[in-house]
């Protein structure tokens, strides 16, 4: 499978500190890939990075097997909607899809004019005085209409309330339903992902810490309780992401090569929510810092 | 890419046609008294020394209300000094309000992120709003400039007949009059948008730029007549007597003697870049022979204890008498063309190495 996005190396530094070093990862195409880390951890540096807005200063980037915006036709491949969906204030939705229209030879003036009928935006309307829902699918739009073969969101529904937000994720997955394109979506909103993403990829401190298809992280993935015991007794083949201890009783995050068969244990699911968050928490532990990164992460 | 250009460029651009077409009624419904003013006023059939004060009487009236069926004679010098200050200031004004929002709204409204990440490279962006909008800058300077110029075409002659009146005293070379006419509009308005434009893309936000353009713009426009014009072409140099150099002796602190010359003989219409006193062996002379001292009027003025001011014309025979001479440095009237030329094409030069600075650094730093 051809990543669409695969960096090796890459490094980010703005003036002294580093938004991101040594970040090496694949991003396989024909998913909905969830990029998700607590803020900070060099989500939107990487898709600046893989959009060509940033030049890095380590490393190297591919997208879909080119250098990212080195040309026209690199440009036409990738779609972008940036954090908080920028839009001419001044320009009326129309002249939006008209300067789509204008500016992408692969525009799907059909598809974009569908969109903006079924989203009931008003063409005459100045996009400034659109709400946040409809600015963000109206950025959308103009993202889908280019017929890209990689679609890249940056926070797209960071700053919405939920119901826009769910409108929102429905009609992403539409339009990827109806074309064939791979998306990778950022977001610290890990419930979102759950709804939309079919491939999750965990970024904390630059580093990727798991990465997979949704379906198998689960298959994969434990909730044990039991007695009480030390996790570093466990069988091989049971990797302990997160456990806590009561005095009688352990309850232990596994990822397990295969099933758990022990009768000690009482085996449950875990949800995509606490195996994300339990590998945040272990990439954060040996620090014992940033527990409000924790906090940022859950609300 | 011309489409979106036009699109946001549009209100600016239906701006600047209105301030055109106000421009142009206002000096268009006064050209053809001005011009009658001209062709009544004896210039067309004078002769010789006739011409000078001929021009003069027709310059005066015009500057200080001699009557006139459409406007007083008053109005005229206000016209004249507007216009030629909306031609000095046209370009700044598009510098500040077309170049410095140019690339710094996108950069603050976060909108380069929509358009350059469209299949259209910054390159491509930044060469057609630069190529469109800076030639529309560029049109509408000279534009103001030529319509000026015809207008004022009855007091240039006047001027260039030796007439002399108030604010209509600027020949060709004048400060203002030089920068605002001929082809030096084209590179101003080039120079003033290319540094607008720079100035948002390095300070990144609009309002500081716009302050930092007009504030150089200023300086620039400031230095170049007392520094740079007269070094772009070799200037010429002669030592005539004073008489002759139209000087006359004026006194101040230090140097104690001055002699200001206002004509080199034999090169009408030249531009005086210097004048000094020098005695007959050529050396600077800057002090007042020991024996004209008593014909320093006290009437003079006084600067720190010094008598200063212009002198009388005896103490002008006095010094003359003296063998004191006045060496001028000057440009002559043919050098015009290749002045203009010359300080066009810096500007030009100016304008494309800001420009190239802009590609570089859309495409070499970070956004």
């Amino acid at each position: 499978m051809t990543a669409v996005i695969a960096t090796e190396g890459l490094g980010m530094r703005y003036s002294k500190r580093w938004a991101l070093a040594g970040c090496t990862l694949s991003i396989p195409a024909g998913h909905v890939v969830g990029l998700v880390g607590p803020n900070g951890a060099g989500k939107t540096t990487l898709l600046n990075l893989a959009t060509g807005e940033l030049v890095p200063t380590t490393g190297t980037i591919e997208v879909l097997g080119g250098r990212p915006a080195a040309g026209p036709a690199q440009l036409a491949r990738v779609g972008y909607l940036a954090q908080d969906a920028p839009l001419y204030a001044g320009l009326p939705v129309a002249d939006h899809l008209r300067l789509g229209a204008h500016l992408n030879p692969g525009w799907d003036a059909d598809l974009a004019r569908r969109r903006v009928e079924r989203l009931g935006l008003d063409p005459k309307q100045k996009a400034g005085t659109l709400s946040g829902g409809q600015r963000a699918q109206l950025a959308l739009t103009l993202a889908v209409a280019k017929r890209p073969e990689l679609l890249i969101l940056d926070e797209p529904v960071a700053s919405l309330d939920p119901l826009a937000r769910r409108e929102f994720l429905q009609d992403l997955m539409e339009s990827v339903a109806e074309q064939d394109v791979s998306v990778v979506l950022s977001s610290h909103l890990i419930s979102d992902l759950e709804r939309a993403c079919d491939y999750v990829i965990v970024l904390v401190d630059s580093r990727v810490r798991v990465a997979g298809p949704a379906d198998d992280l689960l298959a994969a993935h434990h909730l044990l309780s039991g007695p009480r015991r030390d996790p570093a007794s466990l069988p091989a083949g049971l990797q302990v992401i997160a456990a806590s201890h009561t005095d009688v009783q352990s309850t232990l995050l596994v990822r397990a090569s295969g099933p758990v068969l022990d009768p000690a244990w009482t085996v449950s699911e875990v949800s995509l929510e606490d195996l994300v968050l339990a590998y945040m928490r272990q990439a954060a532990r040996p620090a014992a810092r940033d527990d409000h990164r924790h906090l940022e992460v859950r609300k | 890419m011309i489409w979106l250009t036009w699109r946001q460029f549009r209100a600016q651009a239906i701006t600047a046609a209105a301030a055109l077409a106000v421009f142009a009624i206002v000096l268009a419904t006064t050209a053809s008294d001005l011009s009658g003013r001209y062709n009544s006023s004896g210039l067309l059939t004078c002769h010789g020394d006739a011409c000078s004060g001929l021009a003069s009487t027709f310059l005066s009236n015009l500057a200080s209300g001699g009557g006139g069926f459409l406007i007083a004679g008053s109005a005229y010098a206000i016209l004249y000094f507007v216009s030629v200050l909306v031609i000095l200031i046209a370009p700044a004004i598009t510098g500040v309000f077309w170049g410095a929002p140019l690339i710094a709204r996108e950069l603050e409204a976060g909108t380069f992120r929509l358009t350059w990440n469209q299949s259209i490279t910054r390159t491509r962006w930044l060469t057609v709003k630069l190529a469109l909008i800076g030639a529309a800058a560029m049109a509408v300077t000279e534009a103001f400039s030529l319509l000026q110029a015809w207008w004022a075409a009855p007091i240039g002659k006047a001027v260039g007949l030796g007439g002399s009146s108030s604010i209509f005293s600027e020949g060709r070379f004048g400060w203002f009059v030089f920068p605002t006419h001929g082809i030096t509009p084209l590179g101003y308005a080039a120079f003033g948008f290319a540094l607008g434009v720079t100035a948002g893309l390095v300070i990144r936000r609009a309002i500081p730029a716009m302050a930092v353009t007009l504030a150089i713009f200023a300086a620039v426009q400031f230095i170049t007549p007392l520094w740079i014009r007269p070094q772009l072409f070799p200037t010429s140099h002669t030592v005539t007597t004073i008489t002759a150099a139209g000087a006359s002796v004026s006194l101040r602190a230090n140097p104690r003697l001055m002699l200001t010359a206002s004509a080199v003989p034999g090169q009408p219409g030249a531009w005086i870049i210097s004048s000094e006193g020098v005695n007959a062996a050529g050396q600077p002379v800057s002090t007042i022979p020991a024996s004209c001292e008593p014909l320093v009027s006290d009437s003079l003025g006084s600067h720190r204890g010094f008598p200063s001011g212009p002198g009388s014309a005896a103490l002008n025979n006095c010094v003359a008498s003296h063998g004191i001479r006045v060496a001028e440095s000057y440009q002559p009237a043919s050098h015009y063309w290749p002045l203009q030329w010359s300080e066009t094409g810096m500007f030009l030069a100016l304008a494309l190495a800001l420009a190239c600075y802009c590609f570089w650094r859309l495409n070499r730093r970070r956004s």
